[in-house]
């Protein structure tokens, strides 16, 4: 069956890496929905975190394509129920039909602090699962989103353990 | 030592093992091809008439050696020219290291004349690339590179070098080369349960493909099937890795493989595949393939397994290991009543030799001759198309890496090219290119390169005047609407031999056909056997494209 799982690449972050794997993606025709790179903590290594939808075979093949990347060390499947997720989301909302209390009442039961007045507009910045930031989104849907920027997912496995141990 | 970047390429050659190398030269190449000149006593050079040739020649010599064929290349059209060999190779699983000149590092991403992204181009086709921007970093690069190459599954890679780098000085270290070790990653268990699942089997049969060459594994597959008495079908990339005169082998699989072969594939309670990848020629329903049947996959790449068709057991590692420990794991076994009932299938799946008229030969007797003609050494290459599964079905391949062939891309003109990396290769064998008019028509340039080393190659053209097995397609499932298939070409292949310095032979109809080919093979120079086949030959049996054995089609007309 279909469902959503995180995967963590550990990378060489040589030139053309983020292209070889995200190319991956179309050749393959492998779902992706989210997509985040950043340094790994090790020197010359990158670590990207890939939201993809498939069922469980999908996924496999998955990681078993994106590990015939030279340049990639680790790819492994985060366990759902012991790994923590997160993102961060700016969002421009307009004030022009709604009152300003209105939006706010939403947002602080978010803990989405408020970045910028507009004339028109309040940006708010929050953080939290995936989840949590595809629901803020959807009851600030009502007033108006003028646009949003959201980061993508980073996501690490619980407990000792780590992608990058004895690499 | 310092050395310029050419000549570190060179030594890393050297380093390698590398006495031949297949290319063209030109600007972005100028360092290296000065380079290859000061080492001409080591290393030979084999110049081709266009770069496709060349990619297809380094090819054909790797197929035919087991070594990683080495192909050199200008930037720009030069470089783009090795993409459809490289591909080819790809698609094959096929060791091949090809270099790239580019233009210098200042004049990089300023389309600069003959400046292309080479790396960018063939990212999808090889196993990894490189641009070797550093003239520091170039001889670890090139080991980096064939070690990829030769590992685990092989492939091509490709190394591009701007000519600044080329020309730079470095100091350079020779390293010798580490074994290529792969690792078996199944464990004792996995072992365990596929031998039982062996063990408890009636009707087995063995689907075995190109990574039985490639691993060089044919006495371990041949040990394992005599031990647990099974029938062995092969993809046509698996062809030579299980002697056809062997009585377990069956044939090919597939598409236009034999009669017992898709019944026994339909009718078996176990599969065991070793080095195969259930293409969608072998496969043509996934959904329905063997699904009476248990399967056990034996293969080097893990992404392999649950690709195309869902798999009970997989073994990983290299063949050569995995089926030594199978074969140590598993009882032995006796499968008589089953062995009887596909050689009863067998003696169904015949298929007319006799041609269409006296004014034709026909393939299935060019081909037998050809067998009666040639050693088991002997290396027979292909181009693609109706010709190509002729000699699939019929030519008795008793030896590994005997056979080229673009199994996987079906590349038309890839024959030629091979054949010259074969001949070059093995100077003490005979080299016979199968190939048809239309695949012909598309390299044939590469006679020059046939001619300038004197390679004694035969090439014997299935001449039948159209563009038979898209033509076959048209028959069957286009309602006879010929499009494009009748080019109306007035080209004599035996006067176009002869153009090219090479001798020219023609069989006009069955009879001629002996005589001929004998005569051909005893010139020991290169030569074109035009052979006049009927255009209405057809490739049989065949499964339409998405089906399964119960569709097969056993005539036409």
């Amino acid at each position: 069956m279909a469902h959503k799982q995180i995967i963590s690449l550990f990378v060489h972050n040589h030139p053309g890496v983020l292209l070889r794997v995200t190319s991956l993606f179309t050749r393959r025709g492998f779902n992706i929905d989210s997509l985040t790179v950043s340094p790994a903590g090790t020197d010359g290594y990158s670590r990207m975190t890939i939201r993809i939808e498939g069922d469980d075979n999908a996924i496999e093949q998955f990681i078993n394509q994106v590990m015939k990347i030279v340049d990639v060390k680790k790819a492994e499947a985060l366990p759902q129920d012991s790994s923590v997720a997160s993102e961060l989301i700016l969002i421009k909302v307009s004030t022009k039909t709604h009152n300003d209390n209105d939006i706010l009442a939403v947002t602080s039961s978010y803990h989405a602090s408020l970045v910028n007045i507009g004339e028109n507009s309040l940006t708010f910045r929050a953080s939290g699962t995936p989840d949590e930031i595809d629901t803020l989104v959807k009851e600030l849907d009502r007033f108006g989103i003028l646009e949003m920027a959201r980061t993508g997912i980073a996501a690490l496995e619980n407990g000792d353990r780590c992608l990058n141990n004895n690499s | 030592m310092q050395l310029t970047g050419a000549e570190i390429i060179a030594e890393c050659l050297l380093e390698q093992g590398v006495d031949t190398v297949f290319g063209y030269p030109g600007g972005a190449v100028l360092n290296i091809y000065d380079a290859l000149y000061k080492y001409s006593d080591k290393i030979t050079h084999i110049l081709s008439a266009h770069e496709q040739g060349a990619a297809h020649a380094a090819d054909g010599y790797a197929r035919t050696t087991g070594k990683p064929g080495v192909v050199i290349a200008t930037s720009g059209p030069g470089a783009t020219n090795l993409v459809t060999g490289i591909a080819t190779a790809y698609m094959d699983s096929i060791p091949m290291v090809a270099i790239t000149g580019n233009v210098s590092t200042d004049l990089l991403a300023r389309d600069s004349f003959q400046e292309v992204d080479i790396t960018g181009i063939t990212m999808p086709i090889t196993k990894h690339n490189f641009i070797v921007k550093n003239v520091a970093d170039l001889a670890n690069v090139l080991r980096k590179a064939f070690k990829i190459a030769m590992s685990g599954r092989k492939g091509p890679v490709l190394v591009d070098i701007p000519k600044d780098v080329t020309g730079a000085k470095f100091d350079f270290e020779p390293v010798a080369p580490q074994p290529i070790i792969n690792e078996t990653s199944s464990e004792k268990a996995d072992f365990e349960s596929a031998a039982k699942a062996i063990n408890n089997a009636k009707r087995p049969i063995i689907y075995m493909g190109g990574g039985v060459v490639s691993s060089d594994a044919e006495k371990q597959l041949v040990a394992f099937a005599e031990k647990i008495d099974c029938p062995v079908a092969t993809s046509i990339m698996g062809l030579g890795g299980f002697p056809a005169s062997h009585p377990l082998f069956m044939g090919t699989i597939g598409m236009h493989g034999g009669y017992e072969t898709g019944m026994a594939t339909a009718d078996c309670d176990l599969m065991i595949t070793v080095g195969a990848r259930f293409s969608d020629r072998v496969a043509g329903d996934r959904n329905k393939f063997g699904e009476n049947a248990t399967i056990i996959q034996l293969d080097i790449d893990k992404a392999e397994i649950n690709k195309n068709v869902k798999t009970d057991y997989n073994l990983i590692g290299d063949l050569k290991d995995t089926l030594q420990i199978l074969t140590d794991t598993v009882e032995k076994s006796e499968h008589k009543d089953w062995i009887a009932k596909v050689e009863e299938w067998g003696k169904k799946s015949s298929v007319s030799e006799t041609p269409m008229s006296d004014k034709y030969a026909h393939p299935y007797h060019i081909i037998d001759a050809v067998r009666e003609l040639a050693s088991d050494d002997d290396i027979i290459v292909t181009d693609v198309g109706q010709h190509q599964m002729w000699v699939s079905q019929k030519y008795r391949f008793e030896k590994p890496r005997t056979w080229c062939t673009s199994g996987g891309l079906g590349t038309m003109g890839y024959g030629l090219g091979a054949a010259v990396g074969s001949a070059v290769a093995h100077p003490d064998r005979k080299v016979v290119l199968f190939t048809g008019d239309g695949s012909f028509h598309m390299n044939l340039n590469e006679l020059a390169t046939v001619k300038s080393y004197n390679l004694p190659i035969i090439v014997v053209v299935m001449n039948n005047t159209v563009l038979g097995m898209v033509r076959q397609w048209q028959k069957l499932f286009y309602g006879n609407r010929f499009s494009q298939t009748d080019p109306h070409r007035q080209t004599d292949f035996v006067e176009l031999a002869k153009a090219f310095g090479i001798d020219g032979m023609r069989i006009h109809n069955d009879s001629e056909v002996e005589t001929v080919l004998k005569k051909a093979f005893e010139n020991n120079a290169p030569v074109v056997v035009d052979c006049c086949i009927s255009p209405d030959e057809n490739v049989l049996p065949m499964i339409p494209p998405g089906k399964t054995v119960d569709d097969m089609i056993t005539e036409m007309e």
